[in-house]
């Protein structure tokens, strides 16, 4: 970031209790209403609404900007060696714990849509765990990553670097449904 | 493989109270993972790591793609109308409740970059709830918004309609940095 700009950014501090809670909960506050807004926009476009769509996105990014700025004053934003552990962290809970409870909900419950959105989110993360793993390795020897492209499933999320499948092995979209990075 | 369901994300359908609070859990962990990783991939490209970064905007969009599924088993994505009324009903809470007890909070308990952060949002929410609002009396007249540019502020999310300002009216960043929509 522009050092311009990062100088302006509210700075993390020793939080109370109380104060980290608050955040916390704005923190997800703010990300819920910025991914909304980018599916809104989507639903505009569809509607032939492109001005709203650019609008939602605007707005989106305005709540982005507030996630981050919250996520920085709790300390969440580290060296990216420390950012690539706390993401590995996260998905290893995702893929380990929670999406397996709530698919066994679900199945209990019978809830066969719930089911497929908490399977796909699940099968993403597995993914995204192993290379969270080992980028964080070539961080730690102060290497980047190669430059190969990293591919994602529109439809399930399904993260792929290098080659593209000619189906999603999940959900078995398309090549073309890809978004590559 | 899913064949039946394919390319569309999972429809809404009626569900169980413990799936529900399941899916909207999901909902804000996915949204919370997709907006760390974007500040995270800032961090990365600071830091020369190109490909880091590109990695970690690959994986915010799967999380997107996640949060999105599961948002539309809660059947929370409707209409272009019905999304600007969830959007300005968000805000509202914000404005009217919850940033003004944080902020409450956060001078009670002496800490200061929380109580910049929370400023900045409240701030930027509040010409969101209006230009939601205004939004929303078009499309109930059939209207898309106006061609008219959105600049978004960088630093506190300061979201102005029309012309580029020559600073921030909230935290007095230089116009030069808004980004336009």
């Amino acid at each position: 970031m522009d050092p311009g700009l990062e100088k302006r950014l509210p700075k993390s501090e020793d939080l109370k209790a109380m104060t980290r809670e608050s955040l916390a909960a704005a923190f997800a506050g703010e990300s819920q209403a910025a991914e909304k807004y980018l599916v809104f926009a989507e639903q505009a476009e569809d509607e032939g609404l492109p001005q709203i769509a650019r609008l939602f996105r605007a707005i989106s990014f305005a709540e982005t900007q507030h996630a981050r700025n919250h996520l920085r004053v709790m300390g969440g934003i580290g060296a990216t060696a420390d950012n690539l552990k706390a993401a590995f962290d996260g998905e290893a809970f995702e893929v380990d714990e929670m999406y397996p409870a709530y698919e066994e909900i679900a199945v209990t419950q019978e809830q066969a849509q719930a089911k497929r959105s908490l399977r796909f989110a699940r099968k993403a993360e597995t993914d995204h765990k192993w290379m969270y793993e080992q980028a964080r390795e070539r961080a730690l020897e102060g290497k980047d990553v190669d430059e190969q492209p990293v591919s994602v499933c529109v439809v399930c999320g399904h993260t792929v670097i290098g080659d593209l499948p000619d189906k999603c092995p999940v959900c078995a979209a398309a090549k073309e449904y890809y978004r590559t990075f | 493989m899913e064949t039946p369901y394919l390319n569309t994300p999972p429809p809404p359908e009626e569900l169980g109270a413990m799936t529900r609070g399941n899916i909207e859990a999901a909902l804000a962990g996915e949204s919370q993972a997709s907006q760390k990783y974007l500040a995270f991939a800032a961090v990365a490209r600071d830091e020369g790591y190109p490909n880091v970064a590109r990695l970690f905007e690959a994986v915010a969009y799967a999380e997107s793609t996640h949060a999105r599924n599961h948002l539309s088993v809660l059947g929370e994505i409707g209409t272009t109308a019905e999304n600007l009324k969830a959007a300005w009903g968000g805000e509202t809470f914000e404005i009217d409740e919850m940033y003004p007890s944080y902020r409450a909070v956060a001078k009670l308990q002496e800490n200061e970059s929380a109580q910049t952060t929370i400023r900045y949002a409240l701030k930027a929410e509040m010409d969101h709830q209006e230009i939601y609002d205004s939004t929303l009396k078009g499309v109930e007249g059939k209207k898309d918004f106006d061609e008219s540019a959105v600049y978004v502020c960088p630093v506190c999310g300061h979201t102005v309609i029309g012309k580029r300002p020559g600073y921030c009216s909230q935290c007095y960043t230089d116009g030069s940095y808004f980004r336009e929509f």
